[in-house]
């Protein structure tokens, strides 16, 4: 568990964080949002102990990141913007290093990396240099080297960056497996990312916390109401009309008319089936048929756009 | 400590700066020694005299990168988010400068073997000259890990240790210098000439009792003096430390 209370950090007059709290419940995955240079990696440095705060409290399992650090920082896995990889290593030489920093008894060293490297997918290259590597590659060895010592917490920031989509694809999957038993933290700017992986969603920005709660509730706080898209054959206007007319739907906008319409239809409430099944027979009798009829959630695109906006 | 120690030493034959330093030194000794030899002088002492001229080459070579490459490559994130205290990091990359030394040493030692199977003698001063070469890497690379340790640029770390140990070599030249121009001063300002001379005895020698080569010169004529060993330990201390304390505080103060 990490508790983090009224973090503030200066860099000179400038105030990068301006009292940051939040908690980080066991096998939880946080997810971590903000526009560039709203404090996401100075929040996770500073949680890590890599940089220290104006005032303010890191908690990690209980023990303070400036009292205790060696018990904290045990805790910890870290993964920053920048893999702290040594070009000049293999990939095994360097786990083995991660291994004896972190302090992996000797004899269970060798499995530890072998389980570690085929976790991530990296047990074809555990000879090679890791400056011969690909960027995905390389990604990967962070994460791996992040993995080492088996850390309760993980703390991951942009962990995807560089990934061809298979393997933005395997390190969701890892992630979300590791928080079976972990507690993570995952910055990202891929806002998609987030909302597949994350339980809550922490908005920071310009050094505050903008927004904290899980996907769904940020959505439905932040409209109140629930957004329909219908495609269908047949004139859009008229059809306008007819859905105006069935009860329970406050507007109906034209996204797109011609041989095939397309109508966004905002409900006042969350749109029960009762609303939907009227849209259907009404479409019916009128005989336009139904191509496409899907409720249109905000994404968190767009919550994060008229969070960050505001 | 011993992890650190193990990456930095092994790093300088995983890059070519531990190589480029034992080429320069096994070069330039071998070259004494030839030059030695050749004359019919055998004196190991003079040879390793002479080679203490060349910290101030090899020092930076092998100390630049120390910190300011794990800076510039972020890996130094891994001393600072990792269970164990920054001062064993320090001593760890410290010892490991040491002990490419110490193989960089392994020519001399193969002449020191050359002249005794040649009828020289290994003396107690060569041996002296031994022992203080060691003590002076010590002062000297603790320079050059402060040097690093300020900059993220390793030609900028370079630079500033070439400078500093350039210091230290010279320092008794400097030390005459301002005795010379305190003298002067005094002579303007119409001061007695035992006054002058005074003044200028006590500020050459306050200034001469930094110099770590006058302090170690006796060793090579077999005479062992605690105090000049305890006088580059405490400094090289010393320089490791402000250099743990530089580390540290740099997570306090980032931009």
């Amino acid at each position: 568990m990490i508790e983090i209370k009224n973090l503030v950090k200066h860099y000179g007059d400038k105030q990068a964080l301006k009292g940051i709290s939040f908690t980080v419940k066991d096998n939880e995955v946080l997810g971590f949002l903000g526009p560039n240079g709203a404090g996401k990696s100075t929040t996770m440095n500073i949680i890590t102990g890599y940089l220290s705060s104006t005032s303010g409290m890191v908690k990690i399992n209980g023990h303070d990141i400036l009292e205790q650090p060696d018990l904290a920082k045990k805790d910890i896995g870290y993964l920053p913007e920048q893999p702290p990889l040594y070009l000049d290593m293999t990939v095994e030489e360097y786990l083995t290093f991660m291994c004896e920093l972190k302090g992996v008894a000797k004899k269970d060293r060798k499995e530890h990396i072998e389980t570690i490297a085929k976790m991530v997918g990296i047990e074809a290259v555990t000879g090679r240099l890791i400056g011969n590597l690909s960027k995905g590659y390389k990604q990967r060895v962070g994460i791996a080297q992040a993995l080492v010592g088996d850390p309760p917490i993980l703390i991951l920031d942009e962990p995807t960056v560089g990934l061809d989509p298979n393997q933005i694809i395997g390190i969701r999957k890892l992630i979300k497996d590791l928080s079976k038993n972990h507690s993570v933290i995952v910055s990202s700017h891929i806002l998609s990312e987030i909302q597949e992986i994350a339980d809550r969603v922490v908005i920071i920005h310009k050094g505050k916390i903008a927004a904290i709660d899980t996907v769904k509730d940020l959505s439905q706080r932040l409209t109140g109401s629930t957004k329909l898209l219908l495609s269908f054959k047949g004139p859009a206007k008229d059809a306008v009309n007819r859905l105006t007319m069935i009860q329970g739907i406050t507007d109906v906008t034209i996204r797109n008319s011609g041989n095939l319409s397309e109508v966004e239809i905002t409900t006042a409430k969350v749109a029960g089936d009762e609303i939907r099944a009227a849209i259907f027979f009404m479409m019916a009798k009128s005989g336009w048929p139904i191509l496409e009829f899907r409720s249109l959630d905000p994404t968190l695109e767009e919550v994060f756009l008229s969070i960050t906006a505001g | 400590m011993y992890a650190i120690f193990k990456r930095e030493f092994l790093s300088y034959f995983r890059t070519p700066v531990g190589y480029v330093a034992m080429a320069i030194f096994t070069f330039i000794s071998g070259f004494i020694f030839y030059t030695l030899f050749s004359r019919g002088i055998v004196s190991i002492s003079e040879e390793i005299i002479s080679l203490r001229s060349l910290f101030v080459v090899i020092v930076p070579i092998i100390t630049m990168g120390m910190f300011a490459e794990d800076r510039k490559r972020g890996t130094d994130v891994l001393y600072f988010t990792t269970p164990g205290d920054l001062f064993s990091v320090v001593c760890g990359k410290f010892f490991a400068a040491i002990a490419l030394c110490l193989v960089m040493f392994i020519n001399v030692f193969i002449h020191m073997i050359v002249v005794s199977l040649c009828g020289g003698r290994v003396g107690i001063g060569a041996w002296g000259s031994v022992i203080v070469f060691f003590f002076l890497a010590a002062l000297f690379i603790s320079i050059g890990l402060l040097a690093s340790v300020l900059t993220d640029n390793q030609i900028i770390s370079a630079i500033v240790s070439f400078l500093l140990i350039l210091v230290t070599q010279l320092i008794s030249a400097i030390g005459a210098y301002f005795g010379t121009a305190a003298s002067t001063l005094m002579s303007y300002m119409g001061m007695n000439v035992s006054s002058r001379n005074n003044a200028q005895k006590s500020i050459t020698n306050a200034i001469s009792w930094f110099d770590p080569f006058a302090k170690t010169s006796d060793f090579g004529d077999g005479i062992f003096s605690v105090s000049a060993l305890v006088f580059c330990i405490s400094f090289a201390i010393f320089f490791l430390y402000l250099t743990f304390r530089i580390l540290e505080k740099k997570r306090w103060s980032q931009k």
